[in-house]
């Protein structure tokens, strides 16, 4: 590459990238991508700290007929183990379904539990209240009635509350994700931030290499373009475009795993700011400086792959609707590794994982979530890096030849045939 | 005189469409040089070559004595395209200078030039602008600036009075006259005679992807003048009646006649047959009873001469060929 060509290049990159980082929407979208990170952990956090009590009716189908005291004691104990999750039970013996229905109505109750008069046998208890979609409470519901009923049962069979809740007590049993290292890591945590960051990698990759073919439209409609290739090469326009946009795209990705970094180092402490107690849950392991490494590295050659493609793309059509068509076979590239992030999450060293995660068009998606499951030694990584880097390089060289004709022309949208021949000139 | 530019035998092709068909022509430095020749005739794909927007099938192009189309010739050349673009976005100042650093200024130096040229073109107080708030007059002065920032030796203006007001047309002849005077060459192509008159040393003519003629513009009067081209003008009707069936009509002197009748139109416009004098026609005339009110030989305008040289037929716009957008090539 001549010198000039190399400055004509910068000169354009810097363009682009100053056009970009100067635009409202730059410092918006910066600012709201961690503030929207920052909301999905406090938000929850928040909201869960100040649930408003439940209060529910406890109708006892078996009270009514057999005014038995064991009966009695079961309803008691339904009280004070909602109040232990922070519901309010309240005994209606004899209310009718209709009448505690129209009060779920009137907003004076919650719900109502109907404790049916088997209940000791195989008897279903019934709840139904306008919480019936919040799982988690569902859940802490079911326990509560589950432990009861089975002391109850304990107890009409001669059984020991104590002897009860021996049986009862939870097994511990714990799941850890590792392949070799001595340190576990929790599953589910590793999973996460490795769905994350690989949804992350392909917002990114998809939002900056698509606005590298709306930037190239632009300049084709606006009919700048031929102000450009009078002065500069093609190649050093398209690679400046590229060039620009992705430092864009890189600035904004720092700055975003920098804020997901810190947010999740000082998660507690920033909760404890707000008076929230930090909620335990799951503990997310802080990335390391070669995972980082690793995920940028995916994204600068993930996204010069694709933005070759989508300048392509560009340089083929006359208008931005048309480019929208234009774009779908780029586009079911990149979705097909997203789509088969299942694949690499269940068997991370598995054979579909390994495909997956050396095939060009998917691996810079799944790769990088391959590497944090552990899936990926480093050797691996570098196999996977150099089939990116060829793939990449025969589409930036193909996407320059189709780019190099295209971008002069207007009108009919070019065929397959016209392409392969643009391209062997 | 030193050679701007040379194009040598230049064919480009558009699939089967010939765009630029085998055309030579020289262009001295410091001349005004106009690329003449209706719509579709060839003119912008051949500019387009010159700016290596475009690559020739067969052919060579030269310039400044001895450089190929390319990077080193494009900073001393300006180019004022056809389509005229602009980055809606930028700011006025950053726009020029962008243009100026892409042929080649340092930044810094980009930068003053291009607030001295804005405030030549009257748009100092728009430098901070961004180049969408501008009228369209402003954007086409923003447009003369990117190509004069870097002071080219050759300035190239593709059908430069298209969409200009008369304010923008009068800033453009200035511009002209102005790197005329500083020893610079302007190659510009048209499809108006009447501008090209004002403005050119020499022309070429192209019609249909072929030269028809390229020479400077007094030779082609004075090649033209010998034709014989005269203006008539009678008292009254008898007269000219007189006058065309006699010496009017006769083949042996006059090659052909047009106009006369229209009364907005009055003169008669003959063309002497080969070899005969005006002197030969009026003294042929004023054997018959007839008072001539007017007897002029006519200087030829460029449009005349354009008309002689291609043909009315030819004279007219073209359609472009489908073929050539399909393969690539300019609209």
């Amino acid at each position: 590459m001549s010198r000039s060509l190399d400055r004509s290049l910068w000169v354009v990159a810097r363009r682009e990238f100053l056009e970009r980082v100067r635009s409202k929407w730059f410092l918006v979208g910066t600012l709201l991508g961690p503030l929207a990170m920052l909301a999905v952990i406090f938000v929850p956090a928040l909201l869960a700290g100040r649930e408003t009590a439940v209060s529910v009716a406890i109708v006892d189908r078996g009270a009514v007929a057999a005014g038995d005291p064991a009966r009695e004691l079961l309803a008691k104990e339904l009280v004070a183990g909602l109040s232990l999750i922070g519901w309010i039970g309240e005994l209606a013996p004899d209310a009718t379904e209709a009448s505690l229905l129209a009060k779920v109505r009137e907003r004076k109750l919650n719900g109502f539990l109907v404790i049916p008069e088997d209940v000791l046998g195989d008897g279903e208890v019934i709840y139904r209240g306008d919480n019936g979609t919040n799982a988690p409470a569902m859940a802490r519901l079911a326990q509560v009635v589950t432990a009861v009923v089975q002391r109850r049962r304990g107890a009409a069979a001669g059984i020991s509350d104590a002897q009860v809740l021996r049986m009862m007590a939870p097994v511990r049993v714990t799941t850890q994700h590792t392949t070799g290292e001595a340190a576990g890591a929790s599953g589910m945590a590793t999973f996460i931030i490795g769905y994350v960051i690989m949804f992350i990698l392909y917002l990114a990759i998809i939002l900056y290499a698509s606005n590298v073919m709306r930037s190239v439209v632009q300049e084709k409609t606006s009919r700048v373009v031929e102000l450009m290739v009078a002065a500069v090469k093609p190649r050093a326009l398209m690679g400046g475009k590229i060039a620009g946009v992705g430092a864009v795209g890189l600035l904004q990705l720092v700055v975003w795993l920098g804020m997901a970094v810190l947010t999740l180092r000082y998660r507690d402490s920033l909760l404890g700011l707000l008076g929230v107690k930090g909620t335990g849950g799951v503990t997310i392991p802080p990335l390391s400086i070669g995972e980082v490494t690793v995920i940028l590295i995916y994204f600068l050659l993930g996204y010069f792959l694709y933005a070759a493609l989508y300048a392509a793309v560009g340089a083929m059509v006359s208008s931005e609707q048309e480019a929208q068509q234009a774009q779908m076979p780029v586009m079911a590239l990149i979705i097909v590794g997203l789509a088969c992030v299942q694949i690499v999450a269940n068997d991370p060293r598995g054979t579909g994982a390994v495909v997956l995660t050396n095939l060009p068009t998917s691996s810079p998606l799944l790769m990088p979530m391959r590497y944090l499951l552990g899936g990926a030694s480093a050797g691996e990584v570098i196999v996977s890096l150099l089939l990116l880097v060829v793939a990449m390089a025969a589409a930036v060289i193909a996407a320059g030849r189709i780019y190099r004709v295209g971008i002069l022309m207007h009108g009919k949208r070019p065929g397959l045939r016209e392409l392969l021949h643009w391209m062997r000139r | 005189m030193n050679t701007a530019l040379e194009l040598q035998h230049v064919t480009k092709r558009f699939g089967s469409h010939i765009a630029v068909d085998d055309i030579s022509f020289r262009v001295p430095t410091g001349v005004v040089f106009g690329v003449l020749g209706p719509n579709g005739a060839g003119k912008s794909t051949t500019l387009r070559m010159i700016n290596d927007v475009l690559a020739p099938d067969e052919g060579r192009i030269q310039l400044f004595g001895a450089l190929a189309p390319g990077l080193a010739a494009a900073r001393r050349i300006g180019y004022l395209p056809e389509e005229r673009g602009l980055y809606a976005k930028m700011i006025v100042l950053e726009m020029v200078q962008f243009m100026g650093e892409l042929r080649g200024l340092t930044r810094a130096d980009a930068r003053q030039r291009a607030g001295t040229w804005l405030e030549r073109l009257g748009l100092g107080k728009w430098a901070k602008h961004r180049v969408q708030d501008l009228s369209k007059g402003m954007q086409q002065k923003v447009q003369f600036a990117t190509a004069l920032i870097h002071e080219p030796e050759l300035l190239i203006l593709d059908e430069p009075w298209s969409g200009l007001d008369p304010i923008n047309a009068d800033v453009l002849r200035n511009i002209v006259e102005e790197a005329r005077a500083a020893g610079r060459t302007v190659l510009f192509s048209t499809h108006l005679m009447e501008q090209a008159e004002k403005v050119c040393d020499a022309v070429c003519i192209i019609a249909r992807g072929r030269k028809i003629v390229d020479d400077s513009l007094v030779d082609l009067r004075r090649a033209a003048a010998e034709r014989g081209r005269i203006a008539l003008e009678f008292e009254d009707d008898e007269g000219r009646a007189r006058a065309e069936a006699g010496p009017l009509a006769d083949p042996a002197l006059v090659a052909s006649r047009a106009g006369g009748g229209d009364p907005t139109l009055p003169a008669l416009i003959v063309e002497l047959a080969e070899g005969i004098s005006g002197n030969a026609l009026l003294a042929a005339l004023l054997k018959l009873p007839v008072t001539l009110r007017r007897f002029e030989v006519v200087t030829p305008t460029l449009h005349q001469i354009f008309v002689d040289r291609v043909g009315a037929e030819g004279a007219t716009a073209e359609p472009r060929e489908a073929g050539a957008d399909e393969n690539g090539g300019p609209r």
